[in-house]
């Protein structure tokens, strides 16, 4: 079998598996929107197409405006990186295939070819198209215009490559997000450090070369995408066989019982269950320490720098104390997905296990508030304001959060990473991100134009203090409406197990 | 502990999966369930666990009505899969886990554990595995071992001589077995194999296209022949 029969086989199939995934109809609102801001930013783009070359004349006008855009080669892959995070991640389910006489590596290249093909590569081409016609086209033709627009989307599928190498890095272990932040400081160093801007020289002259068809701009990027093609397959071939064999904990050496626990009953169990979830499991494992690492990244940056100031200093506040929580219970009962009929045979275990998971992201708010200490002292923002957003976080936000237990119906794989990968965005999990982090923002305007500064953090401290006080009610009620879906979201469970 | 299904009926699509009038399992029966792949019998357990939702009417343990309360669930243990087990935690510690949720002390756990020796084989205890290293047929012994650990009254075992080496098979027939005669406990265990299920169960339902169609008697062995020609094995 070529490698493109079973890359349109694996793309079928694909297709289906997404079709007919028990969340599909509950996911079609969040695809509407999906097609909605894809349609909106493509409008945007084009606006900004369209705009570039008046404005990059106006302001270097000694330049042709492509010549502007070429130097910028450097920046839009970095943005493009960083977008690709908001992307749905493709399914790399292939397990079903191993089997198959096919070669892996050529399995492997079939899911590459996926990622470099998928239609989200051609985003930026919204910039460039009517950026390349209104300034290309009166020098160089048409040709000019189509070698342009194919190097930049060579550019852009190895950026694709790259972007799939770090993701596959991190999904191993989630330190690996300091290669990419490494890689561009690197770039940005090279740029400013060293004389004549060599990163801006050379992509210009990259898409000079694009435009005159030259051979070896072309041949540069072909290049690079043959390292991080030859670079994924051997970390597939590498992580794919790791993860087939199960090695790294058939024998463990020590096995960690947390049993100070042991003293706070039922829920203290679960506390354990849930610290055993957390450290025994690479996927959650891996969101833990992402959410900690942001957390505690966002937070230094404020306690010890000047990047972030005014407003952001508040939205960044009210983002780490809920980010934790956001990452952590976001996903709630979607591992529990795993083992939710051995959960649901014992008496009211889940009511235990929420209570446990609440507990715990209460003790987690400790940390921001620790940390956020520095810039307290530094005069940056007020004990009030810190106190008064970690009480409304762990009261209204933590409640609001929590409300996924009964919504969630889609079962996340504890350790497969390189063989599986869900999608498990749902309409109700963003509304409650949206929520967690502009809500605390939008509530605290709304009670300073009541209350003034002051006035508004006293209230949302009673707010929080409120939800606290109150959460053993909350709890039950929400574990009764779990209990209520729980048909449902148990069938849709197993269906994605 | 009796198990009264009352008019239940549940339907996957237009296929329907259990479809039973009126049924009783008796306090203390030992009752094997047998029928061909796809005549309904793990959802039947999985409607009595409440595990699914019935499309129509009721599955009752004692007073207790299965998906109104969660009464029952004290004094039933159960294994039907994988799904059952935390399998990031060693069997120790599920054991240990399962335990708290019943009010058994960790010596009463260990005084248990010592009567699923022979069955665990040296395989199972002691090993610094998590649950999800073991082989299939060791996690079944591990789901068969957490549903009995806790002495319930109604134990329902889906296809527990799945995965088990002859030896195993052998023992947990005897086990289940003493188990009913010891404590009175009501046992359900649904099972392809004719030979085991004719060996423990004094009573045995036929299942076929979602009904009970034959509720036989099995007084040392006489079922065995209306089985063999029910299931055309020669």
């Amino acid at each position: 079998m070529n490698l493109l029969t079973l890359y349109r086989i694996i793309d079928k199939n694909k297709n289906k598996e997404e079709r007919r995934n028990p969340s599909f109809d509950s996911n079609r609102v969040v695809k509407f929107l999906g097609y909605f801001m894809v349609v909106y930013f493509a409008a945007f783009f084009v606006f900004l197409g369209v705009m570039f070359p008046a404005m990059f004349r106006e302001i270097v006008p000694g330049m042709e405006p492509y010549h502007i855009m070429n130097q910028g080669f450097a920046y839009l892959l970095m943005l493009d990186f960083l977008s690709r995070f908001l992307y749905p991640s493709l399914s790399k389910d292939m397990k079903p295939y191993l089997l198959l006489p096919v070669r892996k590596s050529q399995l492997v290249s079939a899911f590459l070819l996926r990622t470099g093909l998928r239609l989200m590569n051609l985003m930026w081409m919204f910039i460039f198209v009517p950026f390349a016609a209104l300034t290309l086209f009166k020098f160089f033709g048409i040709g000019g215009i189509l070698m342009y627009l194919i190097g930049i989307w060579l550019l852009i599928v190895m950026n694709s490559l790259w972007y799939q190498l770090c993701r596959t890095l991190i999904a191993e272990s989630p330190w690996a997000y300091f290669l990419p932040v490494a890689v561009f400081a690197v770039l940005l160093l090279a740029e400013f450090a060293l004389p004549g801007l060599p990163i801006s020289r050379f992509t210009m002259e990259l898409g000079e070369g694009f435009i005159m068809g030259e051979a070896w701009a072309f041949a540069a990027v072909l290049a690079g995408i043959a390292l991080f093609y030859v670079a994924n397959l051997a970390l597939y071939g590498k992580y794919l066989y790791l993860e087939l064999s199960r090695h790294n904990d058939t024998q463990v050496k020590h096995v960690r019982e947390y049993r100070f626990l042991e003293k706070f009953g039922e829920v203290g169990e679960y506390l354990k269950l849930e610290l055993k979830l957390d450290t025994r499991n690479k996927v959650p494992r891996n969101q833990l320490v992402m959410g900690l690492i942001f957390m505690i990244g966002f937070t230094a940056a404020i306690a010890y720098t000047n990047i972030y100031d005014g407003f952001m200093t508040h939205y960044i506040c009210v983002y780490n104390f809920a980010v934790f929580a956001v990452m952590n219970l976001g996903q709630i009962m979607s591992f529990e997905g795993n083992y939710i009929d051995g959960l649901m045979t014992r008496k009211e275990s889940v009511y235990s296990l929420i209570c446990a998971k609440y507990y715990l992201n209460l003790i987690v708010l400790v940390i921001p508030f620790l940390m956020f200490l520095v810039p307290v002292f530094n005069g940056k923002m007020t004990l009030l304001m810190i106190v008064s957003l970690m009480t409304f976080t762990a009261g209204f936000v933590m409640w609001m959060i929590l409300q996924l237990t009964a919504f969630n119906k889609t079962t996340v794989p504890l350790n497969v990473t390189m063989t599986r990968s869900k999608k498990t965005n749902s309409l109700p999990q963003m509304i409650v991100v949206m929520g967690a982090f502009g809500l605390p923002l939008l509530i605290e305007s709304g009670l300073k134009v009541l209350f003034g500064t002051d006035g508004a953090f006293i209230a949302m401290l009673l707010i929080g203090l409120g939800f606290i006080i109150s959460h053993r009610w909350w709890l039950k009620r929400i574990y009764r409406r779990f209990m209520k879906r729980r048909y449902e979201n148990m069938e849709s469970f197993r269906a994605c197990r | 502990m009796t198990i009264t299904i009352n008019n239940l009926k549940k339907c996957f699509g237009s296929k329907v999966a259990v479809d039973i009038d009126n049924y009783e399992v008796h306090s203390g029966d030992l009752l094997g369930l047998v029928g061909n792949n796809g005549a309904g019998k793990t959802t039947l357990f999985r409607c009595i666990l409440d595990l699914l939702k019935a499309d129509e009417g009721s599955v009752m343990i004692n007073e207790f009505c299965v998906s109104e309360t969660e009464e029952w669930k004290h004094f039933t243990g159960s294994h039907i899969d994988e799904g059952f087990l935390i399998d990031y935690l060693t069997p120790e510690e599920y054991f240990d886990l399962l335990g708290k949720f019943y009010g058994l002390t960790k010596e009463v756990i260990a005084e248990r554990l010592t009567k699923f020796e022979r069955f665990m084989g040296g395989e199972i205890m002691g090993q610094k595995k998590y649950i999800r290293n073991f082989s299939a047929g060791n996690k079944q012994k591990i789901g068969i071992v957490s549903a009995l650990l806790h002495h319930p009254q109604l134990v329902i075992l889906d296809e527990p001589f799945n995965f088990l080496d002859p030896s195993s098979q052998s023992i947990i027939k005897h086990l289940l077995k003493e188990y009913n005669q010891e404590t009175g406990a009501t046992i359900l265990v649904s099972s392809h194999n004719l030979n085991h299920t004719v060996d423990i169960c004094p009573r045995i339902a036929l299942m076929e296209s979602g009904k009970i169609i034959r509720d036989i008697q099995n007084i040392e062995g006489s079922a065995e022949k209306e089985l063999e020609d029910y299931f055309n094995v020669e």
